[in-house]
């Protein structure tokens, strides 16, 4: 493959824009920070030598557990194609990344806590107390693998229903035993996504804050965002919040630096989800649909105790509040306009991203891995971004720049919703814009196509239905948590996970719980419709 | 995704969020510092805002931080700029990192009607309520009811005790020196002594609450007046606070003028008029705190009356800015082993 591809130059602008937009910010904003702060006020004591080693364990730990139980998932879903309730089982598994983690940590408890079913379950049948606590380095792991491993159910679900049929239909016409067909056939379409998916997996663990708190049951468990917290609040010593705040993205660009090589496999893509369950031996198809249903008892039940829980709830006194109705138009309204750009966005990250790590592209070229680092960088340092710092920043750069403060709260609070998904978003869309380019840039360039007919023609087909999954994920991650723009004091400015909060920081449980249940609904719903606005033509690429 | 285009979101936006930040009709403007829980529909701001509005003339603004700290800090980086009039909510525990930054004026308020557990003549930061510290129990699942952090300790092995980190949670940090006050140089030794009956440490008083009211725990640190809550908000008898024999953390919560106000005449008029029944009758059931003044109508039926005044325990402020990083390693270590 030497064609030289001229006419995609121009592809690369938007979304080295973005990349460069993303990346200003942050050193804008912390050198907000480092304006206002004496100086870098850090002292690399024990503890915080401590903090960084327990968290890189915790986060890998998380990271490896999330990858298994996900990847198995992914295997059994994507093979089992007729399952009964599979659309519904996919949309529940992404719900749970998108939920406030109060909701998922108290759905967890009510299963596996002091006082869960599965105790009492335990209890019933044996007789003895179970010797197992949800509360120390298992209940993290727990939390965490719960929240991930639904991310990689479904970002893998898409890779392995895009392996082509003679692919499958070649692999058992060898007659090659089911690890071996995992091996070569369902692995080499995975391996691309996986590394993005753990780097975005180990980041959000490493920052993991109530989680590791609520759960680790001792402040033996930490992490450096309590560090933060506390300089920034008690101390007031923005210096130390910076320098944490450091450590972190140093963290961050250390292990995208590792991993960051990302090739595309060169491998050809289709859209086509054709499977062969008939094929496999029934010992194969058993094992399969044991993981679904064991996978899909394991993930409902907590979501299945926040609706009970939730259910108890006054509902016409609750939505009768004007505060109800303001929080829902709110949330709504700043979930449209936030992943409006998400999709913008890391749709421009991912096409302009693969230019840079395609053979038949610009791989070669002196500084094209640089350039691919630098936007996966951009995106992922979010993930590492403290949200008081990032909501700090900004209070900071309104007040320089001026202004209406309420302006600047949204700006802020979209922007926070934007930075929360972009990572995800660019970790689901790049590896299918690569192998979109792959397979077709020498017939595109050898047909003269320009840019627009060639993105009908070609990456909008092959791309919709991930696209699709990125916005019902950015819709339901910008929901909105407003911690970011506590700062700025926009008392009539409210969402409904906000909401949730309030109630509960006001004794009022049985509303709260009506809310989270709302939210569940709201976000099971968008998983399951959102998709279907993008999926038209998805099994029509060429 | 440029700049210009988020802005002109922005613009679209914030038709919903417009606030009272120009007064109506020309009358003056009071704004008032505070956090989110003391300003939602159910706090005490409503109540507040109509009451003082029929006195004063005036139009009474509310701005919220995510906390009482959260507020100060607001005040602290906007500095001379400041749109606020008056701080309300900061506790003792912070007062005098407050005092320290200089921002605040006297308040001039006549503070002989107090009732609060503590003498208090203090020119700068006037009270308008209080609480104890305690520990929250369920009457219908805990057998033994503890009367003191030693006998906390030596419950069942079964049962469990939720606590708040004092490095994100006010209550959290208010235990710590509850500790430290009741047992001084023994404190390490009774943290020890509570670590296994340590469920889990929490975030915030919300995440404590909440687990504890999934039946996660048997005792959850929080207030001696959250089973009034229950009693009163939703008839729910079961509840009850530990009274411990050491006493209790006494928090209380005060309101300061803030120096660069344009309204002084107006903000002096709000601290006396914090002082006064028509405020203070506000405060048990939306705050669910103690008034800071003995009221004609006296405390609502379903609230205990307040700790006995020499088992108030309350650490000066300068002690604890001198000695908060060094009691909360002591926590830590002790919680570790």
């Amino acid at each position: 493959m030497t064609v030289r591809p001229i006419r995609i130059h121009a592809s690369v602008l938007p979304g080295i824009a973005v990349a460069a937009m993303l990346l200003l910010l942050a050193a804008a904003l912390l050198a907000e920070l480092a304006v206002r702060a004496t100086g870098l006020t850090l002292a690399f004591d024990r503890e915080l030598a401590r903090i960084v080693a327990f968290t890189t364990m915790q986060a890998a730990l998380s990271t490896v557990l999330s990858l298994v139980v996900g990847i198995a998932l992914a295997w059994s879903l994507a093979h089992q194609q007729r399952f009964p309730g599979r659309g519904l089982l996919i949309a529940m598994f992404s719900a749970a990344l998108v939920l406030p983690t109060l909701i998922v940590v108290l759905g967890l408890v009510s299963v596996l806590g002091r006082s869960g079913w599965a105790g009492d379950l335990y209890n019933a049948v044996t007789g003895r107390s179970p010797g197992f606590s949800i509360y120390g380095l298992s209940g993290i792991l727990i939390a965490h693998t719960y929240l991930n491993a639904s991310f990689v159910v479904r970002t893998l679900v898409n890779r392995l229903e895009a392996v082509p049929p003679e692919n499958r239909k070649l692999a058992h016409g060898l007659g090659l035993s089911a690890w071996r067909r995992f091996r070569l056939v369902d692995w080499p379409a995975c391996a691309p996504s996986v590394r993005g998916l753990a780097v975005t997996i180990f980041l959000l663990c490493f920052t993991s804050f109530a989680i590791v708190l609520v759960l680790g049951g001792s402040p033996r468990y930490n992490t450096l965002e309590v560090a933060i917290y506390e300089a920034v609040r008690f101390e007031f010593d923005l210096g130390r919040a910076l320098a944490l705040a450091l450590v972190q993205l140093a963290v961050c660009a250390a292990l995208v630096a590792f991993v960051g090589g990302l090739r595309a496999t060169g491998r050809s893509i289709h859209g086509a989800a054709t499977m062969f369950a008939h094929l496999q031996g029934p010992a194969v198809n058993r094992l399969q649909r044991t993981i679904i249903i064991a996978a899909a008892i394991a993930f409902a039940l907590p979501l299945i105790a926040t609706l009970i829980d939730g259910s108890r709830a006054e509902f016409s006194r609750l939505l009768a509040e004007p505060v109800f109705a303001r929080a829902a138009l709110t949330s709504v309204l700043i979930a449209i306009v936030s992943a409006a750009i998400v999709v913008t966005g890391s749709v421009a990250m991912a096409l302009t991203r693969r230019q840079f790590t395609l053979a038949n592209r610009w791989a070669d070229a002196r500084g094209s891995p640089l350039a691919a680092l630098a936007m996966s960088y951009s995106a992922s340092l979010y993930l590492v971004f403290p949200a008081l710092v990032l909501g700090l920043g900004f209070f900071l750069l309104a007040r320089r720049l001026g202004g209406p403060a309420d302006l600047w709260a949204v700006a802020a609070l979209i922007t926070a919703n934007v930075t929360l998904a972009l990572p995800f978003a660019v970790a689901v869309l790049v590896p299918t814009a690569e192998r979109a380019a792959a397979r077709y840039d020498r017939l595109a360039v050898s047909l003269g196509l320009a840019w627009s007919t060639r993105w009908r023609a070609i990456e909008w087909p092959l791309m919709r239905a991930d696209i699709g999954y990125v916005a019902a994920l950015a819709l339901c991650l910008s929901l909105g948590d407003l911690g970011v723009i506590a700062l700025f004091g926009t008392q009539d400015f409210t969402t409904l996970p906000w909401l949730m909060y309030q109630k509960i920081g006001a004794y009022r449980t049985a509303d709260a719980a009506g809310v989270a249940l709302i939210l569940l609904s709201l976000v099971l719903a968008t998983f399951i419709f959102v998709p279907r606005l993008f999926s038209g033509a998805r099994h029509a690429a060429p | 995704m440029t700049w210009l285009h988020k802005t002109l979101l922005a613009a679209a936006f914030a038709t919903t969020t417009t606030m009272a930040a120009t007064a109506e009709g020309g009358k003056r403007e009071l704004i008032i510092y505070t956090y989110d829980a003391f300003a939602a529909d159910w706090g005490p701001a409503p109540g507040v805002k109509a009451e003082f509005e029929k006195v004063c003339d005036c139009e009474l603004t509310f701005v919220t931080a995510d906390s009482s700290i959260g507020a100060l800090r607001k005040v602290q980086l906007e500095g001379e700029a400041t749109p606020a009039d008056i701080v309300l909510g900061l506790d003792t525990n912070i007062a005098e990192v407050a005092r320290a930054t200089g921002l605040f004026a006297e308040h001039g308020a006549d503070l002989s009607a107090l009732s609060v557990p503590i003498e208090w003549n203090d020119e700068v930061f006037a009270p308008f309520d209080y609480s104890y510290l305690a520990f929250v129990y369920n009457t219908e699942k805990l057998e033994t009811v503890p009367g003191s952090f030693e006998e906390l300790a030596a419950l069942p092995e079964d049962v469990k005790i939720i606590i708040q980190d004092p490095r994100s949670s006010t209550p959290g940090l208010g235990l710590v020196l509850w500790v430290k006050q009741a047992y001084g140089e023994r404190a390490g030794e009774i943290w020890r002594a509570l670590a296994p009956r340590v469920l889990t440490v929490t975030k915030s008083w919300s995440d404590a609450y909440g687990l504890f009211l999934k039946g996660e725990a048997e005792l959850v640190l929080s207030y001696t007046t959250s089973p009034a809550y229950h009693r009163i908000a939703e008839s729910d008898q079961r509840f009850a606070a530990a009274m411990f024999a050491e006493g209790h953390h006494l928090q209380v919560e005060v309101a300061a003028i803030v120096k660069s106000t344009d309204q002084p005449e107006l903000a002096r008029q709000f601290m006396a008029f914090m002082l006064t029944d028509a405020f203070q009758d506000i405060i048990p059931t939306t705050n669910w705190t103690y008034p800071a003044i003995e009221t004609a109508n006296g405390l609502p039926e379903g609230f205990d009356p307040p700790v006995a005044a020499d088992k108030a325990l309350i650490m000066d402020g300068a002690d604890v800015e001198a000695n908060r990083k060094a009691w909360i390693e002591e926590w830590r270590a002790a919680l570790s082993q």
